[in-house]
């Protein structure tokens, strides 16, 4: 059974729909919900595919016994790896788990790394800093070979290699969809808990957040690393869905200004917003991309800038006449009592 | 004939510093005015880029001919980010992270429309258009490239113009009075949103005017901004990102550190280290910002200004 190319376009929308869910659910809790204008958002997708790409290939050849130079020697060991993987499918699935975890602990750790300078200052201070380090993730991802490969790029394990080619695909959109249901769940819930209004009242008024106790440095670092956490699991998930990391793929354009862009599509601080401006965003670009070569005989450049062009231009005018987005912040609806019986009556 | 042996890495160092002050200058003031960060700064060096190439490949002249056109292009490209995107956004009260995002949109479609322009001109004019130099449409002087000195020579004599235009002249000092007190200002008189598209045209023509200079030393390409912003803002930064002063001292700071900084390192550690240069910026940032954040302008001047007895 071979799939049909509209079940693919399908299966493939879906899945980058779920990785983008789940990133700019990040960069919403950020921005949307405590103001930080994180231009850097890719440093920490990219730390995550970095540690995708660097880290489960390594554990499981050295348990399959396979000997080589993991970086040199990549494709055959990956290929004997993902061999390997159809009769140990349990520990695949381990390593898989393992990598996520390992990647949300590097993504809150480079987190704190780029907080500390630049979280005392201003927002567009910070907002500079942060695009500037943002930049360093592909210096390093491209030069520093053992990391991803360099400009080579490296191959990832496959958890998912059992699987008869035609479900790969299929199947590994249905998981990263749930890993995204479950990513929104918990920003749903962070943002409607006294954690929550705590956030809103640091990006609205911060003196007023200080004078009542609240150290705001703090709310501000520990946001930033819990983003940094999620998107870094984002990217880990990015690069085990599409087999591969190469460090030129994590640019500002896709990883730092898609995401902003699609949270101010859908409007700021609301994870409907997210779901909703996300969805048109990625089905928008993916018909771009589809259509893309019968358009290429019509213009005498290539086709890839008009997608860039028409998309800056209709952020423009989202930020023109529409600055609230699809849907505006309302005040959220707090989880009801009962639900914290003990807490409550303390 | 004089011959003078010289390393084309001091060429480099000096070329490169003096297209970062004349960059850094350009985005200070368009800082100093509207306080918005502007990510689209680099792009309009690009253009300037692009305006030799056609000058030189096209119209078969020299590429200094550019250098006025670029100024008045990436000029207007400037006013009209300012007049038609930034100024209706800062009316309506948009936050400072949107406006960023604007320019950041803004520098989306200039480097699409400069891709565009690239693959035009390959298309029609069968000239390579990316990763180009033009090296060789540079005269010499003394046996060495005229850029080196011409590059040097040029930002002298913008800087210190700019710097008598700023203190002398009526227009100048309304301009400074705009950047200390925009309601003020405007209470007097001062046609507050004339002195800020000002300023937005000249920090967008000194970008073009460094663009143009750029491509007869170094290699042109439609994405050349998004390596060069971190250094330009580095640059903008370590100097304070208050004051012009500043914005020149940063550009040769970075400058020199960029290309003298890494051949060094690279002699004590290995040529390995060549390809982290880029992060030497990121580092200036960092240490600036945890050192003094607010940067040479915020120590050195002050002590400087004082010692000559200067006024405030």
């Amino acid at each position: 059974m071979a799939l049909g190319t509209e079940i693919i376009f399908i299966v493939d929308l879906l899945a980058i729909y779920a990785i983008y869910l789940i990133i700019n659910s990040s960069l919403n809790l950020e921005f949307g919900y405590t103001g930080i204008p994180n231009f850097g958002k890719v440093l920490a997708v990219g730390a995550g595919a970095f540690v995708a790409a660097s880290i489960p290939g390594r554990i499981l050849a050295n348990m399959a016994g396979i000997e080589g130079d993991y970086i040199g020697n990549n494709i055959s060991i990956i290929t004997q790896v993902n061999v390997w993987l159809v009769d140990n499918t349990g520990i695949g699935f381990v390593v898989f788990f393992l990598t996520l975890g390992i990647a949300a602990g590097v993504g809150a750790g480079v987190g704190l790394l780029t907080a500390f300078p630049a979280i005392r200052l201003r927002g567009d201070y910070l907002a500079i800093t942060l695009l500037a380090l943002g930049e360093g993730v592909r210096i390093v991802g491209n030069n520093f070979t053992p990391l991803a490969g360099g400009t080579l790029g490296v191959q990832v394990p496959d958890p998912l290699s059992w699987l008869p080619g035609e479900l790969r695909f299929p199947v590994a959109t249905i998981g990263l969809i749930i890993i995204a249901a479950i990513v929104l769940l918990y920003t749903e819930r962070t943002v409607r808990s006294p954690l929550g209004r705590m956030l809103r009242a640091v990006r609205d008024n911060e003196v007023a957040a200080e004078s009542l106790g609240k150290d705001v440095t703090r709310i501000r670092i520990k946001t930033i690393m819990i983003a940094a956490a999620i998107a870094a699991i984002g990217g880990a998930l990015y690069a085990f869905y599409v087999g591969g990391t190469i460090a030129i793929a994590y640019d500002r354009t896709s990883w730092t200004f898609w995401p902003f862009m699609m949270i101010l599509i859908g409007g700021l601080a609301n994870n409907k917003g997210v779901l909703v401006g996300t969805l048109l965003f990625v089905t928008l670009r993916k018909f771009i991309i589809y259509f893309k070569d019968s358009l290429q005989p019509f213009v005498p450049f290539d086709v890839v800038w008009l997608d860039l062009l028409l998309l800056g231009v209709i952020l423009i005018a989202v930020l023109l006449y529409r600055p609230q987005g699809i849907f505006t912040e309302k005040p959220t609806k707090t989880i009801s009592k009962e639900n914290f019986p003990d807490k409550e009556k303390g | 004939m004089i011959s003078l042996e010289y390393d084309p890495i001091f060429t480099d160092a000096i070329i490169y510093s003096s297209l970062l002050v004349l960059l850094s200058m350009g985005l200070t003031l368009t800082y100093l005015t509207t306080k918005v960060p502007n990510f689209a700064h680099a792009s309009f060096a690009t253009i300037g880029v692009y305006l030799a190439l056609i000058a030189s490949r096209i119209w078969e002249s020299s590429p200094y001919v550019a250098i006025p056109i670029a100024f008045v292009i990436s000029g207007a490209v400037a006013l009209a980010l300012y007049t038609f995107i930034l100024k209706p956004l800062i009316r309506k009260g948009a936050s400072k992270a949107i406006q960023m995002i604007a320019t950041l949109a803004f520098d989306l479609i200039l480097i699409a429309l400069l891709n565009i322009t690239a693959d035009y001109i390959t298309k029609n004019y069968h000239i390579i258009s990316r990763e180009f130099t033009l090296r060789s449409y540079d005269g010499l002087f003394m046996d060495m490239p005229m850029i080196l000195f011409v590059a040097p020579i040029l930002i002298i004599i913008i800087a210190s113009t700019l710097i008598i235009v700023l203190k002398k002249t009526k227009f100048g000092i309304a301009m400074r009075a705009t950047i200390e007190n925009p309601d003020l200002s405007g209470v007097v008189g001062i046609n507050v949103r004339l002195v800020y598209g000002v300023s937005w045209f000249l920090g967008g023509g000194l970008a073009g005017i460094a663009g143009a200079l750029m491509s007869m030393w170094f290699q042109g390409d439609p994405n050349l901004g998004v390596f060069l912003i971190p250094s330009i803002f580095a640059a903008s930064i370590s100097g304070g990102f208050t004051s012009i002063y500043g914005a020149i001292v940063g550009g040769i700071l970075i400058g020199m550190s960029e290309i003298l900084g890494t051949r060094f390192l690279a002699g004590e550690f290995g040529s390995w280290l060549i390809a982290y240069r880029p992060l030497i910026p990121l580092l200036f940032i960092v240490v600036t910002l945890l050192v003094a954040p607010r940067g040479l302008a915020g120590i050195n001047w002050y002590r400087i200004r004082r010692l000559f007895g200067a006024r405030n």
